[in-house]
């Protein structure tokens, strides 16, 4: 019976404790939001800069990365459908399958995935070691607040960027799996395109491109909320790092099963 | 330490009576604190008046660091307990604390360097954030605190690429790059040659004389303290044993004041039990 308990009492103080980080990063995001609009007033800008800084770092420097992966999930994608297709004689309709499962599903993920290990994993870094280095403690002293100064700009370039990556990885993907489509059915590239913007709707691509700003907001909070609740020196920097990216991707891939089923519905 | 004492004392010291007479910057009232179950602040009580240097002297662990991080309002507020300049930072608004934060400088005890940044670029921050001044301004305003703290010429380094005391000194220009109204300096000297320590205390006591500025310095070094100090608080596993001008301390009767000035080894007195537990990790 007290063993029942215990577990009871467990799971109990990690839901409150599960609570508890998300009311940290509703506040987070609440607060981010608030500075955006009202730092001017209390003359604190968000600054441009810093936020442009970021949106290099978390989206243009990943562009390379981001090109080959999406390339490979296009080939990935066209090779899968002509295989399986193929078994009704129905390779002609592949465009379809690719066309939707790429704006809808690969791209956010894929580039959601990529992010949150690239840079969900950095955020949640370099939060740490300045939590740890009292650099957040500093600027706080100094009466310039850590969430205008450092969260909001990162939050900010990881809902612009991603959603910008989406994008790219939309027409790379697309481009890959027409060019082998076309190639192993030997028919023209042209007509792949024209057939895949028939049936491409506008909400598709949408529906894609809302879904991985929603994904950058969620690496962004939870690498800040991790960075920012390390304790125990270096060693929680690894941890803490570690932990972001897990969270990051399961938090990705949960909701956007979630997503995926209201949206369909 | 002969340097230091070979160079005549010309800085200008207020008597203890004039200091009294003037308005009290810096008030704690009854103030504990416990992390956890352990207790490391006990009902401390401290007045500092306007251009006082205070000195906080005590044992390694004994809360200084702990004290100095109420003052400058980086634990939980709670009211009623901290003054500065006259409000409480307890039950302050976010934008009145803003402003008070304009006015206090802080050098941390381990400087806490922005290591993204160089050493310039460290010092003008506060600037950059918070004085809206054009970039030439800036320059000029870092450079002047860098040589006042002898470090002109450093500007452009990492933080990564300076010694300890250099650390130790840009944070203390970058603490004093807003002319604040209150400076709070946690073991400045630490890892200081002798030379550059005494220079250190000069420096605290010119800051003084120039801008009236009042000063809260946690020091190991109690050769300092006597130097800079108008009042020296020691403060012992969280109990504030004695809070008077140097002249006064030095007679002090406790036994555990005299063996803290007289650098006795009364705090290698460790609880062994405590000592194997934290051998073992926890
Ligand atoms: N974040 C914290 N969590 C738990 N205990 C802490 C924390 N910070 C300090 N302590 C404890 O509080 C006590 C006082 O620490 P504090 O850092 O104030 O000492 P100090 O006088 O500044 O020592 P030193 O001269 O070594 O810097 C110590 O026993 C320390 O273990
Ligand atoms: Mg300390």
């Amino acid at each position: 019976m007290a063993a029942v308990l215990k577990v009871f009492e467990a799971i109990g103080r990690r839901t409150a404790k599960g609570f508890d980080e998300w009311g940290f990063g509703a506040a987070l995001l609440a607060e981010s939001v608030m500075w955006v609009f009202v730092g001017r007033y209390y003359r604190q800008p968000v600054r441009f800069s810093h936020t442009f800084a970021e949106m290099m770092r978390f989206g243009i420097a990943a562009l390379p990365i981001a090109i080959l992966l999406s390339a490979t999930i296009g080939l990935m994608l066209a090779i899968q459908s002509l295989y399986s297709l193929g078994l009704f004689g129905a390779q002609n309709f592949a465009y379809i399958g690719i066309a939707l499962s790429v704006t809808r599903e690969f791209s956010p993920l894929i580039m959601g995935i990529l992010i949150a290990g690239r840079s969900g994993s950095a955020i949640a870094a370099r939060l740490a070691t300045m939590t740890i280095n009292q650099e957040v403690d500093a600027l706080q002293v100094m009466g310039i607040n850590p969430v205008r100064f450092l969260v909001a700009p990162m939050l900010i370039a990881l809902v612009i960027m991603l959603p910008c990556l989406a994008m790219l990885a939309n027409l790379v993907s697309i481009g890959a799996a027409a060019l082998y489509v076309s190639a192993s059915l030997d028919t023209s590239l042209g007509s792949y395109i024209y057939n895949t913007l028939q049936i491409l709707k506008t909400d598709d691509v949408w529906h894609g491109i809302i879904k991985s700003s929603f994904f950058g907001l969620l690496i962004g909070l939870i690498g800040v909320m991790n960075g920012a609740g390390v304790s125990g020196g270096a060693e929680g920097v690894g941890r803490v790092t570690t932990r972001s990216v897990v969270q990051a991707i399961t938090a990705i891939v949960v909701s956007d099963m979630v997503i995926g089923y209201l949206s369909t519905h | 330490m002969a340097v230091a004492a070979a160079e005549p004392e010309t800085i200008w010291k207020p008597t203890v009576e004039e200091l009294a007479s003037r308005p009290i910057v810096i008030e704690v009232d009854h103030l504990d604190w416990s992390f956890g179950a352990r207790q490391v602040l006990f009902n401390v009580s401290m007045k500092v008046h306007e251009g006082e240097i205070m000195v906080i002297m005590g044992g390694s662990g004994s809360g200084k660091t702990t004290l100095l991080r109420h003052l400058v309002g980086l634990m939980p507020p709670v009211a009623n307990k901290v003054k500065l300049l006259g409000q409480d930072i307890g039950s302050l608004k976010a934008l009145e604390k803003l402003e008070l934060r304009r006015k206090i400088g802080v050098a941390f005890q381990f400087g806490a360097l922005f290591s993204s940044m160089n050493v310039a670029e460290n010092v003008k921050l506060p600037l950059r954030e918070l004085a809206h001044l054009d970039e030439k301004t800036m320059d000029i305003m870092a450079r002047l605190k860098l040589e006042v703290v002898n470090m002109s010429g450093f500007g452009h380094l990492m933080p990564a690429e300076l010694s300890g005391g250099m650390v130790k000194r840009a944070s203390i220009a970058r603490a004093i790059v807003m002319d604040p109204k209150l400076l709070f300096l946690d073991e400045p000297s630490s890892g200081l040659d002798p030379v550059v320590s005494s220079a250190l205390d000069d420096l605290i006591l010119r800051l003084r004389e120039a801008m009236g500025i009042s000063v809260v310095v946690v020091t190991h070094d109690v050769e300092s303290a006597f130097k800079i100090g108008d009042r020296i608080t020691v403060l012992d596993r969280g109990h504030i044993l004695a809070c008077e001008p140097p002249d006064q301390i030095r007679v002090n009767s406790n036994e555990r004041v005299q063996n803290l000035i007289n650098r006795r080894s009364e705090h290698v007195e460790v609880d062994p039990e405590e000592y194997l537990r934290r051998l073992a990790g926890d």
